[in-house]
């Protein structure tokens, strides 16, 4: 493995996202707020190593194999977090270190778990930071790299297939490199329309921007204490609604109805039809369950149990309620749909509905086959047939999902057995609401609350959970075994 | 372009690669699922598995807007209508790899009766632009090494006026020169240099080093006084073994027997070598084992004059030609399938290892090239190419002389033909539009090339 070579491309990575940091340094010296210096020194210094890693690296001959593609993937996303927290670590936003990484991990794996009591009080340009950490995280870094430089040949598509979420997804195109830049121009251009529409709706400039920018990436960052629920605006609510499932949507079905002019893809699509049909079987569930049980009116509980259900299936975490004082039915299926996720090729995060479909599909034909062993059974998903290595890789990631929510949930337990209100349901609900980076869990980490309180070896554990879940747990694991390091 | 390749074999997989990173847009179809994976995983292309002579597949592959189509499954009649469905559904051009050579020439329909005109059917009715058939082609080059005096063979331009050639320096004569302070007997250009495997287009000051392979382009008719600058004259080949009666071998054998050689044929195949010695009139054919070196001697091997190993054994060719030349065989030709296989079988002590994998490659990328290239066959390797282009009225670099517009680096100029003139640079002649110009590139260099004929 050439560990130089990686780092060339690492260098060129942190150069981006240095020059990302310019916004809100702009941002700042128009508001002449107080983060102008931080911003400043942090894009120097940001650049500045960029650069000089990738000057003193060699470019290294022939194309990434799939290791150093592995390797850059889980390297550029822990970079990225890290000098993420420059400028928060410079303004003194957080008491200390690793509350400014917890928010900069939370922002780009789009969790939008954050550790701020008091968001309003905050210099806007470092709110605006946190909503673009969460945008660069949403469609991916890594993706966002590929587009812009056609220098990684076939090394790219190890890097896009390491870092794209979902079984299968990737390739839309011959050549990867316009895949890559066919789904940032989808994402750029459903992020601008959104903007428009909240301009329209009504809000401030800042709020429609910094919404818009956690919303397209499924994040759950906003510029307020009381999330969405503080514009009050049923207009605004519907458009992050509209939006939200988007966002949560295989952006691949998107580029063959723009690109191709193939709407069926898009209707004959079985992971879009389940998930959209989750999406109204939830919310009609949990508005009968607000009616019966906290005598809400049919319309208010509508539109409360929609927009939850959205907000939490497509692992954005936005909030108009709190959720947690809802009834006990109401509380799991959020729970449940923070597990399922959206879908494969999205912006969202956790499980992915088609992996849902999948493991429902082979269970169901191991009935069959239980009863009938000779009968031969091929696994359908539309019209194509999915072979056994897919089962078998999907079967496997959905084990190892489990696996790492419950070895997280016993750490989590062991790490607040002594802090007040903390019980079970805090430690399940945080751990499955960070591997699956959707944000506000239940209980003592609700929506209404933040992550604040949290000791800093569970703080740790929790980025790590964001990180696996991110990168889909494969891509980071990877990187602790020891075979991944030696010879062949 | 938009390129699909049917059928991911080697040669499919070579073609896919070298399109690839010629950053083509290139899909590949091919039925087999392992091999699709191993594609994806290597390559940057698309792919799609799936009869590519179905038009379902083909509508999939958005064959529609494909500017090419490059049919290379191991099937004749799956390429040939995987080219006529891709054509019907708007594929611009169509190549198919056709190996049964009753294919490539004209069909004539029987006429029903005598006054009635007789169909002829040529593989353009079927949706065929190019009809690939490494076997023949591999039999050509093989033939003109044999049936000249020359040690390789050596690739014809405009019309066969200007040809490049490879020779290896062995004498101390040229060797350690710098190209500068070498003159010719006639004009002539070094158009490139194959050193240690690898092989790259010259700087002007560049010193030639004993055991290089040089490529010259000259005149044809001056070609032979190069010839005994670098190669001390040899005798003529008389006797030639071929061993392994596969296509490549009969077509060798059947082409060497027109030229009145004396040829025996070995095959292990009993049945085979029935076939092919009721086919070849004079030839003896033998079954036997080319690995056992007292058949071989018991037959006078070891007193041809060449040994040519054309089995589909990329291993087995290069033993059995170790094996003749170590029995005293001068000259050993082989067969390889495997790209990599040619530098390395050289390296070892056979003679000239040809591969019909490059022999493909150079005919597809030919194909793919713009800019007027009618013809651009690979120099040595993968990594040099020879394109000649016909001046179009409308060229960045006509009515200009070739030092006004300024060759991009890694490029030279080897012959200008005009009627019956050929004119070797350097010099200051202006082109015309119709000039024939042999440009000599590296393969990264080829995009800049094509634009000053654009």
């Amino acid at each position: 493995m050439r560990i130089k070579v990686v780092c060339h491309y690492l260098g060129l990575l942190i150069v981006i996202l240095g020059c990302f940091m310019l916004v809100p340094l702009v941002r700042s010296l128009v508001a002449g707020d107080s983060a102008s210096a931080a911003f400043a020194i942090a894009t120097a210094i940001t650049v500045g190593l960029g650069l000089l890693a990738w000057r003193l690296t060699p470019v290294g001959e022939g194309r990434l194999n799939r290791r150093e593609a592995i390797l850059l993937v889980a390297g550029g996303w822990i970079l990225a977090s890290l000098f993420g927290t420059i400028p928060f670590a410079l303004a003194g936003t957080f008491p200390n270190y690793v509350d400014a990484l917890f928010e900069s991990v939370s922002g780009f794996t789009t969790t939008g778990a954050t550790v701020l009591t008091s968001i309003e009080t905050q210099p806007q340009s470092i709110l605006l930071w946190r909503s673009i950490t969460q945008w660069l995280g949403g469609m991916g870094i890594i993706t966002l790299f590929v587009a812009l430089f056609p220098i990684l040949g076939i090394g790219a598509a190890h890097l896009v297939e390491a870092e794209m979420p979902g079984p299968e997804a990737g390739r839309l195109t011959p050549r990867i490199r316009d895949t890559a830049k066919a789904v940032w121009s989808l994402y750029a251009g459903f992020s601008a329309l959104e903007l428009v529409a909240l301009l329209i709706a009504g809000l401030p400039f800042f709020d429609a921007l910094t919404v818009t920018l956690s919303t397209m990436p499924t994040g759950g960052f906003t510029g307020t204490n009381e999330s969405i629920a503080a514009f009050a605006s049923p207009a605004v609510e519907g458009i992050v609604i509209f939006f939200m499932v988007i966002a949560g949507v295989n952006f691949g079905l998107f580029y063959f109805l723009f690109w191709k002019r193939q709407p069926g893809q898009l209707l004959k699509n079985t992971e879009l039809r389940v998930y959209l049909s989750l999406l109204l079987i939830a919310a009609v569930l949990i508005a009968i369950d607000l009616m019966i049980n906290l005598d809400m009116a049919a319309g208010e509980a509508f539109r409360q149990s929609s927009f939850q259900s959205v907000s939490i299936m497509t692992t954005t975490g936005f909030a108009t309620a709190n959720f947690d004082v809802w009834p006990m039915f109401s509380r799991s299926a959020l729970l449940v749909l923070m597990l399922i996720g959206a879908s494969a090729g999205s912006t969202g995060g956790a499980l992915k509905v088609i992996r849902l479909v999948v493991l429902i599909k082979y269970t169901y034909n191991q009935i069959l086959r239980a009863f009938n062993p000779r009968a031969v059974i091929p696994l359908r998903l539309g019209k194509a047939i999915l072979p056994d290595p897919s089962i078998s890789r999907i079967v496997g990631m959905v084990v190892l999902y489990f696996l790492t929510i419950f070895g997280a949930f016993l750490i989590m337990s062991a790490v607040g057995t002594n802090v007040p209100g903390w019980d079970q349901l805090t430690s399940l609900s945080s751990v499955v609401s960070c591997v699956g980076n959707v944000g506000p869990g239940l209980s003592i980490v609700g929506p209404a609350a933040n992550y604040e309180f949290i000791p800093p070896v569970g703080k740790g554990a929790l980025m790590a959970c964001m990180l696996v879940g991110r990168l889909e747990l494969f891509t980071m694991l990877m990187l602790f075994t020891p075979s991944f390091w030696k010879w062949r | 372009m938009y390129i699909i390749v049917a059928g991911a074999g080697i040669v499919g997989f070579h073609v896919a690669s070298l399109l690839a990173e010629a950053n083509h847009e290139v899909t590949v179809v091919e039925s087999s699922e392992e091999v699709v994976e191993s594609v994806r995983r290597q390559l940057d292309v698309k792919t799609i598995v799936g009869n590519a002579a179905t038009p379902r597949i083909l509508r999939e592959a958005e064959v529609n807007r494909a500017n090419l189509i490059i049919a290379v499954t191991n099937n004749d009649e799956t390429n040939m209508l995987i080219c006529f469905l891709a054509k019907e559904l708007g594929a611009v051009m169509t190549a198919a790899r056709v190996r049964n050579p009753d294919y490539s020439g004209y069909f004539i329909t029987a006429a029903r009766s005598p006054s009635a005109a007789r169909k002829v059917i040529r593989p353009k009715t079927l949706g065929i632009n190019l009809i690939i058939n490494p076997e023949v082609e591999l039999a050509d080059a093989i033939m003109g090494m044999l049936s000249s005096l020359y040690p390789t063979p050596g690739e014809n331009f405009a019309d066969g006026r200007v040809q490049i050639r490879e020779f290896r320096v062995d004498q101390g004569a040229l060797a350690d020169k710098s190209l500068a302070d070498i003159s010719f007997p006639q004009p002539g250009v070094v158009a490139a240099i194959s050193r240690s495997g690898k092989t790259f287009v010259p700087a002007p000051d560049e010193v030639i080093q004993k055991g290089d392979h040089v490529y010259l382009v000259a005149h044809r008719e001056s070609m032979d006084e190069f010839r005994e600058m670098f190669a001390p004259p040899q005798h003529p080949v008389r006797n030639v073994v071929v061993f392994g009666a596969g296509r490549v071998g009969f077509l060798v054998a059947e082409g060497l027997e027109k030229h009145g050689l004396t040829i025996k044929v070995i095959d292990e195949n009993t049945t085979r070598c029935q076939e092919i010695a009721a086919r070849l009139e004079r030839a003896t054919v033998l079954q036997g084992d080319a690995t056992d070196p007292d058949f071989l001697i018991e037959q006078g091997i070891p007193s041809a004059d060449a040994f040519i190993a054309t089995t589909e054994s990329d291993e087995l060719n290069i033993l059995c030609s170790l094996l003749a030349k170590n029995l005293g065989v001068s000259r050993t030709i082989i067969t390889a399938n495997k790209p990599g296989y040619v530098s390395l079988a050289e390296a070892i002590g056979v003679d000239v290892a040809v591969s019909s994998l490059l022999q493909v490659a150079s005919r597809v990328t030919h194909f793919v090239l713009h800019g007027g290239a009618i013809s651009a066959p690979f120099i040595g390797g993968k990594d040099v190419q020879a394109i000649e282009f016909v001046t179009s009225a409308t060229a960045n670099i006509a009515q200009r002389s070739i030092a006004e517009v300024g060759l991009p680096k890694g490029v030279i100029a080897g012959a200008i033909a005009r009627d019956d003139t050929v004119t070797i640079p350097p010099n200051d002649s202006v082109i015309h539009p119709g000039d024939h110009v042999i440009i000599i590139s590296s393969l990264s260099a080829t995009p800049a090339v094509e634009r000053l004929f654009k």
